[in-house]
């Protein structure tokens, strides 16, 4: 699989939804297989809240497995022998792109806790600058899941004539109450941490790591499910050898520790903020007072919604919402709720059916 | 589905309408009807295969139990609603059939009739009626509430449904003088367009 890691530099700048203006602004892209000469094999791929622009094969240093392994690759559901697919890291994130962790061209100092406000609608417009770029004038489809499936939505909402077809998985056209709720017990967490500082841990040498920690442990619970903890972990005691922390009794304890402390140790405090405030802000009907099929209504791609039974984040009810929001104003749109092994995560890993319906969607005419 | 039924329904169909195809099986039928009446139409089904093959061939398909999923479509406001060949297998076919005329202006419904002579000559002989269009085993079989045309026809007086277009097939699944004479007692599979008073 032919893969390209490139930083670009954008310096037309972009208005953020906030008011805001990034003058400049950087995107680290991630590409893979090869852009037919018509141009009109590419798919966008728009990570979930903690992905990156990594999204299949080995990473540079050879070490981790990119977001969407499973299902992006030579002969997988999203074939990269016949696709040329493009993952961008969003702004605001931690991992290459303009965030907390770069250089305010400004002031030439680290932005950290001042990097303004993203939304949804922001990674949007980058990205759409981004296919500009790329010299990309339609895309044959934009998919994510979670957080990515809502860029897939807005892709289809703001740029109708872009896009052939939006795979929009285990997500929400808004957040519910109760996912506003957990970000917050996540965000509260870090805010507690000593060495948050009120964000400006940077300019201090330290990391809010505890917070950190503790905030992704909270959300590993999120993405899973309680049968699927019964399933993976019981009630098992964790081997003495094992143990990441001498008060750990259980597996899934053990578990959590485990995802919390290199979760901690890679992720950025206020990157992590910046990314759930996007993922609580984002509403597809908040421009038309909450009427989504007014939104919709634009909307020229052909639609796939997926979601999963054992989602409790995103759960199936919320993916129906946008086949009937679609079905209501003429929009074409398929939807299936799959057989999740995996709960929220269930959208990153390829299950026989998951792999094939992408598969003929992408397909089809 | 045989072709005189297809043809029939495909006749009933206004071009450009919005259809909703409840238990479309493999999006045949929507496929014709969008490449040949530039309808906007939906398929509603619940098997993997055909779901798949829906959406291969570009179908608008929801995953959906008809028995349970009906009235969720009600804003959506469709011309016509087909249910072919499985109101007769749904646990309320009567509750289906007011469900589908909330959402829908008309519709289509396909059924096989109990009242075809053979099925009559296989119960005074004792046996429980396998024909044509209904192959299965009295063990096998899907369908829940078999009815005559008679009764169906009762059922839409007794609902205040208008019989807007009826056709009857024999058991070649041809149009037969004694089929559209008799058809309680010669039509092997009768056709409705029902619609609300």
């Amino acid at each position: 699989m032919k893969t390209k890691t490139e930083l670009i530099k954008f310096n037309q700048g972009l208005d953020l939804e906030s008011g805001a203006r990034l003058d400049t602004f950087d995107l680290m892209v991630e590409t893979y297989g090869e852009l037919n000469e018509d141009k009109d094999n590419a798919i966008l791929v728009c990570h979930a809240f903690s992905g990156n622009h990594h999204a299949a094969g080995n990473s540079s240093d050879g070490e981790a497995l990119g977001w969407w392994d499973e299902v992006i690759g030579s002969g997988k559901a999203i074939d990269t022998d016949k696709f040329f697919v493009v993952c961008s890291n969003n702004l605001g994130g931690c991992s290459g792109s303009s965030g907390p962790l770069s250089i305010n061209p400004e002031s030439g100092k680290l932005y950290g806790k001042d990097f303004p406000l993203v939304s949804v609608n922001d990674w949007v417009n980058s990205q759409k600058l981004l296919s500009d770029h790329l010299g990309i004038s339609k895309w044959h489809m934009v998919a994510g899941g979670s957080l990515g499936g809502m860029q897939a939505l807005q892709w289809a909402i703001s740029y109708p004539n872009k896009l052939k077809k939006a795979g929009i998985f285990a997500t929400a056209t808004k957040s519910s109450t109760q996912n506003i709720a957990m970000n917050e017990v996540g965000r509260e967490a870090i805010r507690k941490d000593k060495n948050f500082m009120e964000g400006d841990y940077l300019n201090h040498n330290v990391k809010p790591k505890s917070g950190l920690k503790t905030a992704r442990m909270l959300g590993h619970i999120t993405y899973s499910s309680e049968d699927i903890m019964d399933q993976k972990f019981g009630r098992k005691f964790q081997d003495i050898k094992s143990k990441i922390e001498g008060t750990v009794d259980y597996e899934v304890e053990n578990y959590l520790q485990y995802k919390g402390e290199k979760f901690s140790d890679t992720f950025d405090a206020n990157s992590y903020i910046l990314m759930t405030k996007a993922m609580d802000g984002y509403d597809a009907a908040f421009s038309s007072n909450g009427s989504l099929e007014e939104v919709m209504r634009r909307i020229k791609a052909k639609l796939l919604v997926v979601g999963f039974d054992s989602d409790w984040l995103y759960p199936p009810k919320r993916s129906k919402e946008i086949q009937l929001a679609a079905m209501n104003v003429d929009v074409q749109c398929s939807c299936v709720i799959l057989k999740g092994e995996q709960g929220h995560d269930s959208f990153l890993f390829a299950s026989d059916r998951y792999v094939k319906i992408i598969k003929g969607f992408l397909d089809s005419k | 589905m045989n072709t005189s039924l297809i043809h029939i329904i495909k006749k009933w169909i206004p071009e450009k309408s919005k259809v909703i195809d409840f238990g479309c099986g493999d999006g045949s039928l929507l496929k014709d009807l969008i490449d040949e009446k530039k309808i906007r139409g939906y398929g509603v089904e619940i098997d993997h295969n055909k779901i798949q093959e829906c959406i291969l061939k570009g179908i608008s398909v929801i995953e959906k139990d008809i028995d349970e999923g009906i009235q969720d479509f009600e804003s959506c406001n469709f011309d016509v609603a087909v249910m072919a060949s499985s109101i007769q297998c749904l646990k309320e076919p009567h509750l289906a059939l007011r469900k589908m005329l909330k959402l829908s202006k008309q519709c289509i419904v396909t059924l096989p009739n109990l009242g075809f002579w053979k099925c009559r000559l296989d119960l005074v002989l004792g046996r429980m009626p396998v024909t044509p269009n209904l192959p299965s085993s009295w063990y096998e079989t899907k369908n829940l509430h078999l009815c005559t045309i008679k009764d169906f026809e009762t059922l839409c007086f007794e609902e205040g449904f208008v019989i807007n277009e009826k056709f009857f097939l024999n058991d070649k699944g041809a149009k037969s003088v004694m089929a559209s004479t008799f058809p309680n007692t010669f039509a092997s599979e009768g056709i409705y367009l029902i619609a609300k008073k």
